[in-house]
């Protein structure tokens, strides 16, 4: 009987446990956890007049630039975000697709918003190009690898990273770009095939953040990215810009979607983004260059 | 015969109560005389390992915080830098990589930048050269002489470096390898293009580039468009600041590597653990009664129907947790008619917070599920059936009989489960998506934070996981010594207990029976010997005939003998 009671104590004193912790951390966690939702700290300040949430959906590589410009635009108008969703273009759509609850589309190419207009998903008349992009080919910092040409990666060792051309614009720029020099088979840059001299060397990405991660942790020894990309990613630098006319020109289409609750506040946060000199300065700093 | 029968029945008396009397050892443990604790000793050393990686990890995260100079005494906060020698410095210098060619209002400027809050000089990286332009009441109040070579050298090195740490990896000024223009004119003309300094429009400041050859009347974009010019290609970027005295220049003392560690903690987003808590608590508190119930069902079905329960309840286990996430989201999602008619009818719970729930469940069920249908199956289905001739309940016999005596297993499985559903990643991801603060448990914010490139949040999530599973297993690992504490110093002799617990203890090792029949068959035969008084080799011989089905516990004996061997393992591997 002792025992049975000892050892019900001593469940019952490590649920107590248990949940003293929990609820301790939960107060504890307040502080912090506003610290990385500002929105909703604002939304309680902000009062009642707006609580209107934002779900914005962007392209990967605003994933520095769009929670600066969002946290700016909370302070001026009280409107609040919900996580933003950085991922691949083409992920964003079939999350779309999948029926998550979505603002704001910002794409980083014309095929995908073009892609989420067919699926009817976002409404066409506020689609808009917001940035233009540059193509570049990143390496690590001080990496003793050149790059003076596209062709030039032939004779670089190591690998190649590259956005899975399917789900990642920048991927499939970098295809066509390859595809310019007779390096990729379409020139489309889907659905073909990386010439021999390269095809064992290339890396394929889930986003154009990763493809810059993976060089500047030195598992490839080149990329595909973005300008801004290089911006945002540390240790690694451009090693050569691919010029304007090997791949079609980088857009970033943005849009409210039709299943948008909000869709008026939705379209004022996108007029805000281009048009408030405040919101300029950020994506400058970025190296975002709007269309 | 009247002998036989009356045995028969004491033993099925004798049977029941030792049920009784195991399931009460299980379930509260015997009370007896204390012993000295075995596993004590190795749950201190556990212990002191768990807080060695405790302070490993912490130790860990500190070095991953990236760590600035650590020299005493004040120095310049980020974006600003002095020289001493010249008695001037920067305060608040700004990066902008790109410019935008739009209107400013109504204003057309052509290609502009931005000109950071409080800035009196400008530095615009043209393809020819490097403009810097300086304000003039600045140059004056700071003491910066352009026609003074050594200031102008100055400045240049203050601008590099500060340059350098808001580059990001861009291209450097300090490797631009271009002439170095001081000017203190607002317009600076250079090829095809004019470059104006600080134009103030709206309150705000601005560098822009414009075409050199500008018709009147004429916008500087319409003027570019006119002439074919691309007036971005015009600057590839552009800096600036404050230019003050020595003494003005924002100092800063550098942070400790303990205040480095204090902010790094007060800025870490908490949330991917409350997350985590919480999606795997609920999922663990539905796995562990959806398992046990589906064990228990499918252990009394058919062999035929249970062949194909067994194969779609064990089936997520087997899969890859990305092919659960997508048949999830086919059967939630709008994709698909029948994720249309969820939607419609109200359960729309893609990339919800129930979503991840049902993600763990789903990988986690399957391990509960297995762990407690063995657990159930390998329970002696005589002891069940003697329940039954007592007229208990299924349910009674499942929640007073199968539970406690099985719980060893469930509790393994139980501890399987939850750390499936805390590790889950593919399912989640697919089918409730990384949203933080919602869905974003803990390997999904490694994953993310590690791609975003924030190595140290990731590294911090790391640890914590370690931390977490360590005390996890430890409390699990105490809990187990609690409550199998009573094999060690119950009735039941084992291996390096044999000797203490003397002839009584030998008497019984001598046939081995207790490992085929489990307790429950031991203190049947206590029983027996008790009531009969005899010595252990009638009590076999009562035991044998006394048995319905002799036969059947013949072959039960057989295959005890070797088992002793096996039994501590296997009673260490379940724990």
């Amino acid at each position: 009987m002792k025992n049975m009671m000892s050892r019900r104590a001593f469940v019952g004193a490590s649920a107590f446990a248990a949940t003293g912790l929990l609820a301790g951390c939960t107060t504890a966690e307040k502080p912090a956890g506003s610290a990385g939702s500002a929105p909703a700290a604002a939304e309680d300040e902000g009062g009642s007049a707006s609580a209107v949430e934002l779900q914005i959906f962007a392209a990967n590589s605003l994933e520095k630039a769009m929670p600066e410009v969002e946290a700016l635009y909370t302070e001026r108008t009280g409107v609040t975000f919900a996580d933003t969703q950085y991922k691949g273009s083409g992920d964003l759509v079939e999350q779309m697709r999948g029926g998550a609850p979505v603002d704001i589309l910002i794409t980083a190419s014309s095929g995908t918003m073009d892609d989420a207009s067919e699926a009817g998903l976002i409404d066409d008349s506020s689609r808009q190009d917001m940035f233009t992009n540059e193509l570049v080919i990143v390496r690590g910092e001080n990496a003793d690898v050149t790059v003076n040409s596209l062709e030039d990666i032939t004779a670089t060792e190591g690998g190649i990273a590259i956005g899975e051309p399917g789900a990642v614009p920048a991927g499939k720029y970098a295809n066509q770009a390859l595809a310019s020099v007779g390096l990729y088979s379409e020139p489309e840059g889907e659905n073909g095939t990386y010439d021999a001299s390269i095809a064992d060397r290339v890396v394929v990405a889930d986003k154009v953040g990763t493809a810059a991660q993976y060089v500047s942790t030195g598992d490839c020894t080149l990329g595909f990215v973005y300008t801004s990309d290089v911006y945002r990613y540390e240790g690694i630098e451009v090693a050569y810009t691919c010029p304007d006319d090997s791949h079609k020109p980088i857009v970033y289409p943005g849009a409210v979607a039709t299943s948008s609750e909000n869709a008026g506040a939705a379209a004022d946060f996108l007029d805000f983004c281009m048009g408030d000199e405040d919101a300029l300065a950020i994506w400058a700093e970025y190296g975002f260059e709007l269309a | 015969m009247r002998w036989r029968i009356s045995c028969a029945s004491k033993r099925c008396h004798g049977t029941i109560e030792c049920m009784y009397n195991t399931m009460r050892h299980t379930a509260y443990g015997q009370s007896g005389p204390s012993i000295p604790l075995g596993p004590l000793p190795l749950v201190e050393a556990r212990l002191c390992a768990a807080l060695l990686v405790a302070l490993a990890a912490l130790v860990f995260c500190m070095l991953a915080t990236p760590a600035h100079a650590a020299t005493g005494g004040s120095e310049p906060i980020e974006g600003s830098a002095v020289s001493d020698g010249a008695g001037f410095g920067i305060n608040g210098f700004t990066r902008y990589q790109k410019g935008a060619e739009r209107p400013v209002g109504t204003q057309d400027v052509g290609y502009r930048f931005p000109i950071a809050e409080g800035a009196s000089f400008a530095v615009v990286c043209t393809p020819e050269s490097v403009l810097v332009y300086v304000e003039p009441e600045a140059a004056e109040a700071s003491g910066f002489d352009a026609a003074d070579a050594s200031d102008t050298e100055e400045l240049r090195s203050l601008i590099e470096g500060l340059d350098e740490e808001a580059s990001r990896g861009g291209a450097l000024l300090a490797e631009a390898d271009k002439p170095w223009v001081f000017t203190s004119e607002d317009t600076y003309r250079e090829g095809a293009y004019c470059y104006r300094f600080f134009l103030a429009i709206d309150g705000r400041t601005y560098c822009a580039v414009e075409p050199a050859q500008l018709a009147p009347g004429e916008t500087p974009s319409q003027a570019a468009e006119a002439q074919g010019l691309d007036l971005g290609a015009g600057a590839l970027w552009c800096d600036s600041g404050a230019l003050v005295s020595a003494s003005e220049v924002a100092l800063v003392d550098p942070p400790t590597m303990f205040e480095q560690v204090q902010t790094f903690l007060a800025t870490v987003d908490m949330r991917p653990f409350w997350v985590s808590i919480k999606t795997s608590a609920v999922a663990l508190v539905l796995t562990f009664a959806l398992g046990l119930v589906a064990a228990w069902r499918t252990m009394g079905t058919s062999s035929r129907l249970k062949g194909l329960l067994d194969s779609v309840f064990t089936i997520p286990m087997v899969l890859p947790p990305t092919v659960c996430g997508f048949l999830l989201l086919l059967l939630f999602g709008r994709a698909t008619p029948v994720g249309r008619w969820f939607i419609d009818h109200g359960i729309a719970l893609v990339f919800t917070w129930p979503a991840a729930v049902i993600s763990a469940v789903v990988v986690s069920f399957p391990l509960m599920y297995r762990t407690a249908l063995g657990a159930f199956e390998s329970l002696d289905p005589q002891m069940l059936d003697a329940a039954r001739t007592l007229g208990w309940s299924e349910r009674r016999i499942f929640t007073r009989l199968m539970m406690p005596i099985a719980w060893p297993s469930i509790a393994a499985g139980t501890v399987l489960a939850f750390a499936r559903a805390m590790g889950e990643f593919g399912c989640t991801l697919f089918f409730a998506g990384n949203y933080a603060g919602i869905t974003q448990t803990i390997p999904i914010a490694i994953y993310f934070e590690w791609m975003s490139g924030n190595t140290d949040v990731a590294l911090f999530w790391v640890s914590v996981v370690i931390l977490f599973s360590f005390c996890v297993i430890l409390l699990i690992n105490l809990y187990t010594a609690r409550s199998q504490r009573y094999r060690a110093r119950g009735g039941m002799p084992r291996r390096g207990l044999m000797g203490k617990h003397g002839a009584a203890a030998t008497d019984v090792q001598g046939d081995m029976l207790e490992d085929s029949g489990g307790d429950a068959l031991r203190i049947d035969r206590d029983a027996l010997r008790e009531l009969m008084g005899t010595s252990s080799d009638a009590v076999a011989r009562a035991a044998g005939s006394g048995a319905q089905d002799g036969a059947h516990a013949g072959a039960s004996e057989d295959a005890s003998t070797d088992a002793p061997a096996q039994r501590p393992s296997h009673r260490n591997g379940g724990a």
